[in-house]
């Protein structure tokens, strides 16, 4: 009988130890996790998710679906992406989320209207979605119902946003780092173009929506609410061409301009809770970003 | 009595009907045109902004010495002590002359009022920090006063031509 009480103590022991290595190994995931929420936020606020998901003025609970955009389409209604699992997007899995974001298409394989940035979210890498979405998951689950969108048709009509994304949507995904440029640069460019979509505001856009690449950052005679957009290449008349590395940082940060104004509308909801939450080295990324960019005067 | 009294007391009376009714008159082109009201809430708009763009300055070491950042915050104060009712008047939206002042303003004239009155505490801590003469910690004084100007701003003015 000494076997099997040897049995029985490898046995034991086998256990205690495969315990112990998955005690170590839920810790470990659970330091990883705490990781990717932590960069997962700071993704969030760069991103801007919080303003357009939220009901920020009208009280509501943070994520659990946005305030009306008006658009010359028709009203959207943000949904909610709080981790619910019936309201929010709590049974999405990793591929399903990376897919909305890279691809712009919902689980069910339907089509999300670009009102949601994705196509500057596109440029996103796979770490940074994904940490994002840990984020997310991370926050507290509303179930709240989503309000469906009040289009007009035929845009209300999601399958023809295969024939958008076929015109305007570029599917390349994350740019590869340019090795003639500097580090910050390549920063600068993906806190720009990738995480801050400024482009979805500072570049004018076709009649139906997409956006106009030879005139990328020029400024929009219509942007979100109707609101002039300012042009904020490096061109001197029209653009911030005569702005320092400072002026734009301290913009970024507060909101100030050079000439003693405070940037309202769309600007004051990104500066407050995007841009000011930057970190410096970002915030001055996006600058040495701007000022390298061709200047572009008003159309002809 | 002298006539000359008589006379120059006439022409006192005279002059002081004119200058009576002249000062009334020009008081009631500032309280009552349109244009010179929206003039004089840029004016007052500018005083503020002034004030934070040398502040601003001196935050990034460009320019300026702590006396100028005290100068500063006292104009941003006393601007800032206006009422709201005298800055902005009924009648003076978009449209008139060249206000970017939104008829939301006065739709939503407590929401206004709120964020004017958000000036104060914001402008104290300003004082404060200019007062201790921290270079970080006006720094961060002057976050918080442009977040308060940013909070009308966002709402109830489109932007400037
Ligand atoms: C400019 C406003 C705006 C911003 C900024 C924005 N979204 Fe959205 N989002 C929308 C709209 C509108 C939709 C609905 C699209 C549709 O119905 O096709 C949407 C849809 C989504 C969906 C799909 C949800 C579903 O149930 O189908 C997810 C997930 C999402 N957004 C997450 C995010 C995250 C994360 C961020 C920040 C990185 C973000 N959004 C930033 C407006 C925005
Ligand atoms: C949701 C729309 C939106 C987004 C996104 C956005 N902006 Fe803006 N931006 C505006 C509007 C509107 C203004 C004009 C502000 C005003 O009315 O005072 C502005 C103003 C500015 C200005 C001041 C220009 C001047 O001449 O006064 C700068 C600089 C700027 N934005 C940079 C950026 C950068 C960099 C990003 C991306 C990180 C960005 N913006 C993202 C809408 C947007
Ligand atoms: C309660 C609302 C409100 C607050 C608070 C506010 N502003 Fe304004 N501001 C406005 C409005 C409305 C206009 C447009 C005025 C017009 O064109 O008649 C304006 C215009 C301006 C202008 C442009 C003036 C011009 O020449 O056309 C500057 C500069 C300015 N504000 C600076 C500031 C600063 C700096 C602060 C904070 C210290 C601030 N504002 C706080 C409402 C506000």
């Amino acid at each position: 009988m000494a076997s099997r009480a040897a049995v029985k103590t490898v046995i034991m022991v086998a256990a205690v130890a495969l315990a112990a290595a998955t005690g170590l190994a839920g810790a470990g995931a659970r330091a990883a996790d705490a990781d990717a929420v932590r960069r997962g936020e700071y993704l969030f606020n760069a991103a801007g998710c919080l303003g357009c998901h939220t009901d920020e003025k009208g009280g509501g609970k943070p994520l659990a679906g946005g305030r009306a955009l008006a658009t010359p389409f028709g009203t959207f209604y943000p949904p909610n992406i709080t981790p619910d699992p019936e309201h929010g997007i709590g049974r999405w899995s990793d591929a399903d989320f990376i897919r909305a974001f890279r691809e712009g298409r919902a689980p069910d394989g339907s089509y999300l209207y670009p009102a949601f940035p994705y196509p500057s979210y596109t440029r996103m890498t796979d770490r940074d979605l994904l940490d994002l979405k840990a984020y997310l998951f991370s926050r507290e689950p509303v179930a709240a119902a989503n309000r469906p969108h009040d289009l007009s048709m035929p845009f209300s009509w999601r399958f023809l946003l295969a024939g958008w994304q076929w015109l305007y949507f570029d599917t390349r995904g994350p740019r590869p780092d340019d090795p003639a440029k500097p580090p910050e640069w390549n920063r600068g460019r993906y806190v720009v173009d990738a995480l801050g979509h400024c482009g979805e505001c500072h570049t004018p856009r076709t009649t139906f929506g997409g956006m106009e690449a030879d005139r990328y950052l020029a400024g929009n005679p219509k942007g979100p609410n109707g609101d002039k957009v300012p042009n904020i290449t490096p061109q001197p008349r029209f653009g911030i061409g005569g702005w320092t590395p400072g002026d734009i940082t301290l913009l970024l940060e507060t909101g100030l301009t050079p000439e003693g104004d405070v940037v309202g509308n769309a600007m004051a909801e990104v500066v407050r809770n995007s841009t000011s939450k930057l970190t410096a080295d970002d915030r001055a990324a996006v600058a040495a970003y701007l000022q390298s960019l061709p200047p572009i005067g008003p159309p002809p | 009595m002298d006539s000359r009294v008589v006379n120059a007391l006439a022409a006192g009376s005279v002059a002081a009907f004119l200058y009576l009714g002249f000062g009334g008159l020009g008081a009631a082109a500032t309280d009552g045109d349109p244009a010179a009201l929206v003039k004089q809430r840029e004016q007052t708009m500018k005083s503020m902004g002034g004030g934070l763009q040398t502040i601003a300055k001196f935050v990034k070491g460009e320019a300026g010495s702590a006396a100028d950042v005290q100068a500063a915050v006292a104009a941003i104060t006393e601007a800032s002590s206006k009422d709201p009712a005298v800055v902005f008047p009924q009648g003076t939206a978009i449209g008139t002359a060249d206000s970017d002042a939104k008829p939301e303003l006065w739709q939503n004239w407590p929401k206004a009022v709120e964020y004017w009155n958000g000036l104060k505490p914001a402008t104290a801590k300003l004082t404060e920090a200019a007062n201790a003469g921290d270079r970080a910690q006006i720094a961060q004084a002057l976050q918080g006063v442009s977040k308060a100007c940013a909070n009308c701003h966002e709402d109830f003015r489109q932007k400037k031509q």
